[in-house]
């Protein structure tokens, strides 16, 4: 039997459409990866999946109802990572927990299969319970780098006021966290129509008071900054750099928790706020 | 006066509170309002002594008519004065929540004019916040002693924490630096809040309750929780001479009597100069890293106090961390396998922590954990290693089982980074060049040995270590080691000349050398550093 990479084009159609593939053709190929990620092995017969949407549903049918729902988010998100290994990842856990096949464990409960095998309780059983097996391990540490990376975007985006009252954010995460962001922060800030643009994966989600959708797109034109923008972007940062202490400096604990990857896309970190230029240069 | 002036003002003023954490309850975002909570808390910013800002914490004004010895704000203190209006401030804090820069309003204060017309400027601040904007974000409220019963209701009603400062930790310090605050006016207000979130917590589980088939007559007007994240408090180490077991005690009788959520410890900082105040340029900021370890052992790791500090040893160990300086004493009851131990005493093994152990537990139940499995789990295994067996295989190799040897093997001066006040710190054990350094290499004795020699009460080396102490209970009725542990460690680690029998006539005692005793070797720099030699050479 060759040795058998599939490429696919970075979506979750695609993997799925790709995991979709391996079964039909009984093959078990050892990579799945994006075009431009993958180094082909010695002897390795590449082969391009195209993406199919019919295919991707039947999957996530698959998925659903044999390892649970829980477990088909969790691909879901773990297909964002911008890891190369990403696709691999992703087919050994779903290979690892379709053939465990231990969908649920209606034992004992009230729901009496009304759910049609697709609740959320009962997980006991669930392949994500494998913590330590080498084909869920690597699928948990890349699925909590995505939540981590989610969880720094909560922390660092900062909004700016634009004209028109729209608020905007851009940054630059290491996984194409976007559509995970957007359900917390439409609930936070409904009041207020929002747009998060990732400048690495070229997404934008956008809340304009109702429902939020995304954006694929490579052209961003911004109106300008509102009035009071400036001052309060002053004064945020007089604020921060007011509250600390001298005493305690500790500049490598400040980036341990706050990488400098971020920083250009932080407010108080930039090194010069908007409309400061004009201001130095005037004096 | 310019906003962002007032903003400098009494941020700057209130930036030595330490209390600043948006964490403690879950509050779901609703339609037409702005904001939410998460119940973990949200860091949004690091300010450049490493500590996170997640709050917009200000003073409502640094106006005070007390003149405690260790604040700046007091009234004999000659600084900028400013007062936020209750809009103004209401406005900032919005309009930094809508830009994601903070999680909510921290809100102290000085006490302008007495402390019920203080805290009424912050009830009307909230007020604003809450009904005015409809923010559902965090807000954290401090009590100014001496307020009244009613004015603290109405105000834990708008605020999701709050936090009266203990300031020190005994009631003799608090005369001595602070004489307009007594111990009454302190605990009255954390003794009300308690009540009150209780009797709070009752009347709503009632009220959600449905006893009868009769239509229920909800009120229409949905009440606010008072303080549902519970209450906190703070106290400065290092201003008096308190030792580590008074306060790590008296953080413990907080947390059992009171309820506390937690604690906090604030190194002190010398920012006024006043005759009542100890003069030393050294912050205690290791002590205050150690403590606070001890502290997460209570919360977190099913410690109890005696456990980590007894009478005779009355300040945690500044080279070893508290959960480790417990397990070297109580080597009886490692190793643990890992396979089997209870999740309580995985707990208790150093280098495995809460998620650590959670996952330990459910990962056991599929399949076996060897070495390549635990570290995948994400436990510290490096440590780990010498207090656990792995399937029945023990892989702490290399290191004598014994609690000097582990000691040697744990102790780890605290990371304070390159730069600031803790970078210039003596790395103790750091070999020099010219010094003469014995390389005879001691016999490594494993956990078998370790427990035969347990077992035959001869062992030299064993006799001042706690026996058979095979559970944690039972550990905790134990006397702890009876021979001092810094003067039989300390003068080891430091030269590694010295013999590793203990002698503790001979070596330098906590009596001979105080300034260790302050727990903060690192700090003292220089001066400290040439002691240290001086002594080990002496």
């Amino acid at each position: 039997m060759t040795d058998i990479a599939y490429t696919y084009d970075g979506s979750l159609e695609g993997l799925l459409s790709a995991i979709f593939t391996a079964y039909a053709n009984k093959e078990d190929p050892s990579d799945i990866a994006r075009a431009e990620n993958l180094q082909p092995r010695l002897g390795q017969e590449v082969r391009d999946v195209e993406t199919s949407m019919e295919f991707a549903l039947r999957v996530q049918k698959g998925i659903c109802r044999t390892c649970g729902p829980i477990a088909f988010d969790a691909v879901k998100s773990t297909s964002l990572s911008d890891d190369p290994a990403t696709g691999s990842i992703v087919y050994r856990f779903v290979r690892y927990a379709m053939a465990k096949h231990k969908p649920h464990d209606c034992a004992g409960c009230t729901r009496k299969m009304r759910c049609g095998g697709l609740c959320t309780r009962g997980q006991k059983n669930s392949a994500l319970n494998d913590i330590a097996h080498p084909s869920v391990a690597p699928f948990h540490e890349l699925n909590r780098t995505v939540y981590n990376e989610r969880h720094r975007m909560m922390q660092f985006l900062r909004f700016e006021h634009m004209e028109g009252d729209v608020w905007f954010a851009q940054c630059n995460p290491l996984a194409s966290v976007v559509p995970l962001l957007m359900d917390w922060f439409a609930g936070r800030f409904n009041t207020q129509a929002f747009m998060i643009y990732d400048e690495v994966h070229r997404i934008a989600g956008v809340y304009e008071g109702k429902d939020w959708y995304l954006v694929k797109t490579d052209e961003l034109v911004l109106p300008e900054r509102s009035a009071e923008e400036r001052a309060m972007q002053a004064a945020w940062k007089r604020f921060y750099d007011t509250v600390a202490v001298e005493a305690r400096y500790n500049p490598e604990l400040r980036r341990q928790f706050m990488p400098k990857r971020f920083w250009r896309n932080i407010t108080e970190m930039k090194e010069t706020l908007p409309g400061r230029e004009i201001a130095g240069s005037r004096r | 006066m310019d906003i962002a002036d007032k903003l400098e003002i009494l941020a700057d003023a209130a930036k030595y509170d330490v209390a600043c954490t948006s964490s403690g309850i879950d509050r779901d975002a609703q339609k037409g309002k702005l904001g939410n909570t998460l119940a973990a808390g949200i860091c949004h910013s690091f300010s450049a002594d490493g500590r996170c800002i997640t709050l917009l914490k200000v003073l409502m004004t640094n106006v005070c008519v007390f003149d405690c010895a260790y604040c700046v704000n007091r009234c004999s203190n000659e600084v900028a004065r400013a007062a936020f209006k209750p809009h103004e401030l209401a406005d900032l804090t919005i309009g930094f929540y809508r830009r994601n820069y903070i999680e909510g309003l921290f809100l102290s204060s000085g006490v302008i004019r007495s402390p019920d017309y203080t805290t009424e400027l912050m009830i009307q601040t909230l007020e604003i916040l809450r009904f005015e904007h409809g923010f559902r974000g965090y807000i954290h409220a401090k009590a100014v002693p001496g307020t009244s019963p009613e004015l603290i209701d109405h105000l834990g009603h708008l605020a999701d924490r709050m936090s009266v400062n203990m300031e020190l930790p005994s009631s003799q310090s608090l005369q001595l630096l602070a004489p307009e605050k007594n111990k009454q006016n302190i605990l009255a207000p954390m003794k009300q809040i308690k009540e009150n979130i209780a009797e709070d917590k009752d009347t709503r589980a009632i009220a959600r309750k449905c006893t009868t088939y009769m239509a229920e007559n909800k009120p229409k007007k949905k009440t606010r929780a008072f303080v549902p994240a519970g209450q906190s408090t703070q106290m400065i180490i290092g201003a008096t001479p308190e030792s580590d077991y008074h306060i790590l005690n008296l953080s413990a009788s907080l947390y059992r009597t009171l309820s506390l959520k937690r604690v906090f410890f604030s190194a002190y900082l010398p920012v006024n100069e006043d005759a009542r105040l100890p003069v030393k340029d050294a912050i205690e900021l290791n002590r205050e890293h150690r403590l606070y370890q001890a502290d997460w052992l209570l919360r977190f790791y099913r410690f109890d106090v005696n456990e980590i500090i007894d009478e005779k040893h009355p300040f945690l160990d500044p080279l070893l961390d508290p959960k480790a300086n417990w397990a070297i004493n109580n080597l009886d009851s490692f190793p643990v396998e890992v396979n089997t131990a209870p999740y309580e005493m995985l707990l208790r093994v150093p280098g495995i922590g809460v998620r650590g152990a959670k996952s330990i537990v459910r990962a056991r139940k599929r399949s076996t954990l060897r070495e390549p499995e635990l570290r995948k789990l994400g436990i510290a295994y490096k440590r780990a290693r010498y207090f656990i067996t792995c399937n029945g295989s023990y892989a702490g190799t290399g290191a004598d089982f014994s609690r000097e040897g582990l000691r040697a093997q744990l102790a780890a001066p605290i990371q304070g980074g390159r730069h600031g006040r803790r970078a210039d710190k003596a790395i103790p054990g750091q070999l020099s060049l010219f010094e003469q350094v014995d390389t005879t290499k001691p016999k490594i004795m494993r956990p078998g040995e370790y427990q035969r020699l347990a077992a035959s009460t001869d062992a030299p080396n064993l006799a001042d270590t706690p026996m058979s102490a095979a559970s944690p209970t039972e550990a905790r009725a134990l006397p702890q080691a009876s021979a001092d542990p810094f003067a039989t460690s300390i003068p080891e680690w430091f030269a590694p000349a010295v013999s590793r029998q203990p002698k503790p006539d001979a070596s330098p005692s906590r009596i001979a050398s105080p300034r260790w005793d302050s727990g903060s070797i690192a700090t003292q720099g220089f001066a400290g550093r040439e002691r240290i030699v001086a002594s080990v050479r002496a």
